[in-house]
């Protein structure tokens, strides 16, 4: 099973890819059986489905995937540039360092985008004072790589009402519904909505041979120990390894990025296991690290001849940071929900999803109904309790006893806009635990987008209400102070100077470096990004693959 | 061992074919175990503690009993919160033993002066507890005793506290059980049960 293929890092490979996650791992599986030889660098262990727990004290609060807290990433926030970035006991910008990257440890909501998501900027208009900007790709350029995640990843999903069009039916039946779905449901008809089937990267049934979901629960934050959820990790990481052409070398921190004097990424640095420096030559570099870990790498790898960094002639790298937006409300039912049971959610409700211009702002959402808090103990005692009673003592005992299993959250994810003010930088003074400079997050949200929050927030307050809730209060409009969705630091586009990347995920500075992942995207789409760096990822590698056989990078 | 835990969650797969009426059974919960045993209490007080002393285990075992206190149903003292701060205490959270030995003085001189000669916190009455407790809310030592007992009485058994998994049973969380077969909860049966009448 375990695969022995090791390249000695002065042999030049064809690839190097740095990062196993959503992007990555497609990258490694695509490039690895059409050929070519590829060392993947991922900072994290190598966990297999196996070593994965239903431990709420390691996995959530001691962020155990997340590879542990603050103290060893160092991550500092502000809200703009005239104040002091300060480091919060968790990081602001929260992934997975694992094999398999966060596709390892997300909550496996999968949404494609919609046609208009590529096209807003010409629809709508220009949004003065920030980076709203159409895709130099289309919905139907992408879709066929839609079509290939639903199949060669494996989603589940029924179509909906207000869906993309697509060329081929899910491959397998939506996931059950659960308690928290068929209120949902309940309260969309009487508000004259629709709700419809949440698709998932997680097996309803078994497919291309492995087993389906056992509704542990553990999915938002746990891996899959049934490898049931269709993360990097279970789907492409093994057909890679098997190419006989891929070696995943996890325990890699890398460093930088170095270029030769004709300005070619020529190797990729990075300290091994035991701390020694190490570097890996290769023919070309595909950089799949997140939004934020790519932006920070290639802030790192500032040199002589790239003295702003590597791809960054136009000053893109790190902005335009969109972490999609949440507002939501909690609710408590007659009866129990046992919601902590099955994956997260199971209806959604994407009557919103498109900007009204009457609204007076840009945005939209999706709204879904899950456990959210009431899907662990901890969790729940922490964050998820009724704010009118105390937050100790018989009152206190008596509530969350009653409250578990009776209560949900109707939550909305949103756009956000890309603005020049929303970045990664370098912290000048902060260092991780491997001694390279922290990500420094810079994050306001736009008006646009609090309006946006607002507005959804009331709707998920009258869908809990129409649904039924004996009680229900609102999580509030806040600030966004990180989040998990790193998306827009590279963007993809056709004019180089208002973009790192060309729309086939080449870097307009640097021929033979490719940047694939949330970076690459130019919107935000209203939440769950994963399907879309997926498919770009198969749509990446397509383009990587006929540019190298052509002698073309 | 990697491969054998595999092998036996695919035949918890192929098993787990048609379960719904066992399911529903399941969804209907196991209640609240009622835990009229004494004993648990007794053996806590007996136990050798790893790194706490034994008045501050006493006193942080008293103020855990009164963030989650025991009532027809088992709290804090009877889920063994004790252990799990001394588990902790004596490896990850090490680092935040010193701060809460601080927090413990500064709880006990106020606690001095308000009750001079009254003893320590577990021999104040109840009500005189969770009034001084309530003083104590902004403290060093409250913020860390609360969240330490929430995660001694939430967290899995391993750690030393949720003994018997009395704080899942609480809340009626069947976390220890694994895979679940639909119906998970009354809606979704009800409408289950609504979409087979149909048939």
């Amino acid at each position: 099973m375990t695969n022995e293929l090791r390249f000695d890092t002065r042999e030049e490979v064809d690839f190097a890819i740095i990062g196993s996650g959503s992007a990555g791992g497609i990258l490694a599986k695509e490039l690895s059986t059409a050929g070519f030889k590829v060392v993947v660098l991922e900072q994290g262990p190598y966990r297999k489905a196996g070593d994965f727990t239903h431990d709420e004290l390691a996995v959530r609060v001691r962020a155990e995937l997340h590879g542990g807290g603050n103290d060893i990433h160092g991550q500092t926030f502000r809200h703009d540039e005239s104040e002091t970035a300060t480091k919060p006991s968790t990081p602001p910008v929260r992934y997975a360092r694992t094999v398999g990257g966060s596709s390892v440890h997300f909550t496996a909501n999968f949404w494609r985008l919609r046609p208009v998501d590529f096209k807003e900027r010409s629809l709508l208009g220009p949004i003065a004072g920030t980076n709203f900007a159409d895709w130099p790709i289309s919905y139907e350029e992408l879709e066929p790589y839609y079509t290939k995640v639903d199949w060669d990843i494996g989603v589940s999903g029924a179509p909906g009402p207000f869906d993309a069009p697509r060329s081929r039916p899910f491959p397998m039946p939506p996931m059950p519904i659960k308690s928290s779905g068929v209120l949902l449901e309940r309260g969309a008809a009487k508000l004259g909505l629709h709700a419809q089937p949440e698709p998932h990267a997680i097996l309803s049934q078994p497919h291309n041979g492995r087993a389906g979901c056992i509704s542990c629960g553990y999915c938002m934050w746990y891996g899959c120990e049934a490898g049931a959820k269709s993360s990097t990790l279970a789907t492409m990481i093994p057909r890679a390894e098997a190419s006989g052409n891929c070696e995943i070398r996890p325990e890699s921190v890398v460093i930088r990025i170095d270029t030769d004097d004709k300005g070619r990424a020529n190797q990729v640095v990075y300290l091994d296991a035991d701390g020694n420096e190490q570097a890996q030559k290769a023919k070309a570099v595909v950089l799949s690290a997140n939004g934020a870990e790519s932006a920070r790498l290639l802030l790192m790898s500032a040199n002589a001849q790239h003295p702003d960094g590597l791809a960054n002639s136009s000053g893109f790298v790190g902005r335009n940071l969109m972490h999609n937006a949440h507002a939501g409300v909690n609710a408590v039912y007659e009866h129990p929900l046992n919601d902590y049971k099955g994956v997260q959610v199971s209806r959604i409700v994407h009557d919103f999803y498109e900007t009204d211009q009457s609204r007076g702002f840009y945005g939209g959402g999706g709204i879904d109904a899950r456990p959210l808090f009431s899907a662990t103990p901890i969790f729940q005692a922490q964050r998820g309790m009724d704010p009118t009673v105390p937050r100790w003592g018989k009152k206190f005992k008596e509530t969350i006893a009653h409250d578990f299993t009776r209560q949900m959250s109707i939550v909305a994810s949103t756009t956000s806009l890309a603005l020049d003010s929303n970045n990664i930088t370098l912290d000048p003074e902060s260092k991780d635990a491997w001694g390279r400079p922290a990500i420094r997050e810079t994050y306001r949200d736009h008006p646009d987008d609090l309006e946006t929050m607002a507005f959804l927030e009331d709707r998920c307050a009258e869908l809990a209400d129409a649904a039924g809730a004996l009680k229900s209060w609102r999580l509030g409009i806040h600030l966004t102070t990180g989040g998990e969705h790193l998306l827009g630091t590279c963007r993809m586009g056709n004019d180089p100077a208002s973009s790192v990347v060309d729309s086939k995920h080449r870097s307009h500075d640097i021929p033979n470096l490719f940047i694939c992942d949330g970076s690459s995207m130019v919107t935000s789409g209203r939440g769950q990004p994963t399907m879309t760096i997926m498919a770009l990822a198969f749509r990446a590698a397509d383009h990587i693959i006929a540019a190298a056989r052509a002698g073309d990078i | 061992m990697e491969d054998r835990k595999i092998r036996s969650r695919r035949r918890f797969l192929q098993s787990t074919g048609s379960l719904t009426g066992a399911a529903y059974l399941r969804l209907l919960g196991p209640g609240l175990i009622a835990v009229t045993e004494a004993a648990c209490t007794a053996k806590q007080a007996e136990s050798p503690f790893k790194v706490l002393g034994r008045d501050e285990a006493g006193d942080l075992a008293a103020i855990a009993a009164r963030i989650i206190p025991t009532t027809d149903t088992p709290g804090a003292a009877e889920a063994g919160v004790i252990h799990f701060f001394d588990n902790a205490f004596a490896t990850e959270m090490s680092g935040q033993l010193d701060g809460a030995r601080a927090g413990l003085a500064e709880f006990n001189a106020a606690l001095a002066a308000a009750h001079p000669g009254g003893g320590r916190f577990a021999d104040l009455s109840e009500d005189e507890q969770d009034a001084f407790l309530r003083s104590q809310e902004s403290g060093t030592l409250f913020g860390l005793a609360w969240t330490m007992t929430m995660f001694g009485f939430f967290s899995m058994e391993k750690y030393g506290g949720n003994k018997d998994h009395i704080g899942w049973e609480l809340i009626g969380f069947e976390g220890h059980h694994g895979g679940w077969q639909y119906p998970f909860g009354y809606y979704d049966a009800e409408l289950h049960g609504e979409t087979n009448r149909d048939k």
